[in-house]
């Protein structure tokens, strides 16, 4: 068939040219590649230099960010049964704290500083209201700092209000913190 | 004659290829504490100075001290004692002085107030809370009391005025009793 012939033709033709060309230009290749870099923010948790003093209790799981807290057992009349806790009673209610730090970090960024906002994840009961350096939270991100630098512990005290006529029960909340950079 | 080409390799060829890696700059990060406390009910008892009685050693404790200083059934008595019976054979002295029971948590909307001696009284010498005549049983001082708020008492040293060994107490020398307070919640 004419056609076949001329594809064959061809073909060996190009049979043909392949091994001068190899000879005299070797075989590459060559990859290339696009990347765009954005910078990345981090927040973990740690322990204060201080863990284990009046006020710093140790984290469970710390340097991560999804910590443990354990404030212990506490009421109206009798202390807090974790030196490590803060306790203060007043005529009305009484309050439990322990401080850790936050770490947050930034790459690739020319960002200065970042705020820090906490929420917690559902509403206390009546007569609880857990606080973040005295500040009551809610379920709404509430400001709690403005401008913290990058790389240092900023150290944080999470407390616990508890009214005098709260009924026994046990206290769990989990507080959420948001790092923003600005 | 067909001449066999072999088959051989391709031409090599530049190959261009381009990869992006395309992602949203990240400005926030996030982090949660999970926090627990066990929150107990309790009660407590303190004494508290009475304005009309005499000073505690300790107000606002749950172990003080009260002193009565010298005591006669004529002479001179201290701010915050006073002296209510003068008899043939006896002579009464009481002070003033407060409880509070504090609450936490609880449902209970009183409590109970016993009281007992930790050790029977000297010689001539007898007690009293509230016109109840304390000994080493625990006896009733009240049955329903008031959370979290100042409760007065009356504390009465009844005193022979026999003589020292004839049924009377030492002279010169402190008297010293223990009472044991407690609060019970109904």
């Amino acid at each position: 068939m004419k056609g076949t012939g001329l594809i064959r033709t061809c073909f060996i033709a190009a049979i043909c040219v392949s091994p001068a060309l190899a000879a005299s230009n070797p075989p590459t290749a060559q990859l290339l590649f696009h990347a765009n870099l954005t910078s990345s923010v981090t927040l973990v948790f740690q322990n204060n230099p201080n863990a284990g003093s009046t006020g710093y209790c140790a984290l469970i799981n710390s340097g991560a960010n999804f910590v443990g807290l354990n404030l212990g057992n506490a009421s109206q009349v009798v202390p807090d049964d974790q030196a490590c806790v803060r306790y203060l009673s007043g005529s009305s209610s009484y309050t439990v704290s322990s401080a850790f730090d936050v770490v947050v970090t930034i790459t690739n960024s020319r960002s200065p500083s970042y705020s820090l906002a906490a929420q917690i994840s559902t509403a206390s009961p009546s007569g609880v209201t857990w606080t973040l350096n005295g500040t009551g939270l809610s379920t709404s991100f509430k400001t709690i700092q403005t401008a913290n630098p990058y790389v240092s512990p900023i150290t944080q005290t999470l407390g616990v209000n508890v009214q005098r006529a709260v009924a026994a029960q046990t206290l769990f909340e989990s507080v959420n913190f948001l790092a923003t950079a600005n | 004659m067909r001449t066999q080409i072999p088959f051989i390799s391709l031409l090599a060829t530049s190959v261009l290829i381009t990869v992006s890696f395309n992602a949203e700059g990240q400005t926030t990060a996030t982090g949660t504490v999970d926090a627990l406390l066990i929150h107990n009910s309790g009660i407590s008892l303190v004494f508290d100075t009475n304005t009309s009685g005499v000073a505690l050693g300790t107000s606002g404790a749950a172990a003080t001290t009260l002193n009565f200083g010298a005591i006669s059934a004529f002479g001179a008595l201290v701010a915050g004692v006073t002296r209510s019976a003068v008899l043939s054979n006896f002579f009464t002295v009481g002070t003033l002085f407060n409880i509070q029971v504090q609450e936490g948590g609880a449902t209970s909307t009183s409590y109970r107030l016993t009281a007992q001696l930790s050790a029977a009284s000297p010689a001539g010498f007898s007690c009293a809370v509230d016109g109840v005549t304390l000994g080493t049983a625990s006896s009733q001082i009240q049955s329903s009391a008031a959370y979290n708020t100042d409760v007065q008492h009356a504390l009465n040293l009844t005193i022979s005025t026999a003589a020292p060994g004839a049924g009377g107490p030492a002279l010169n020398t402190p008297l010293t009793t223990t009472l044991n307070f407690t609060a019970t919640a109904n």
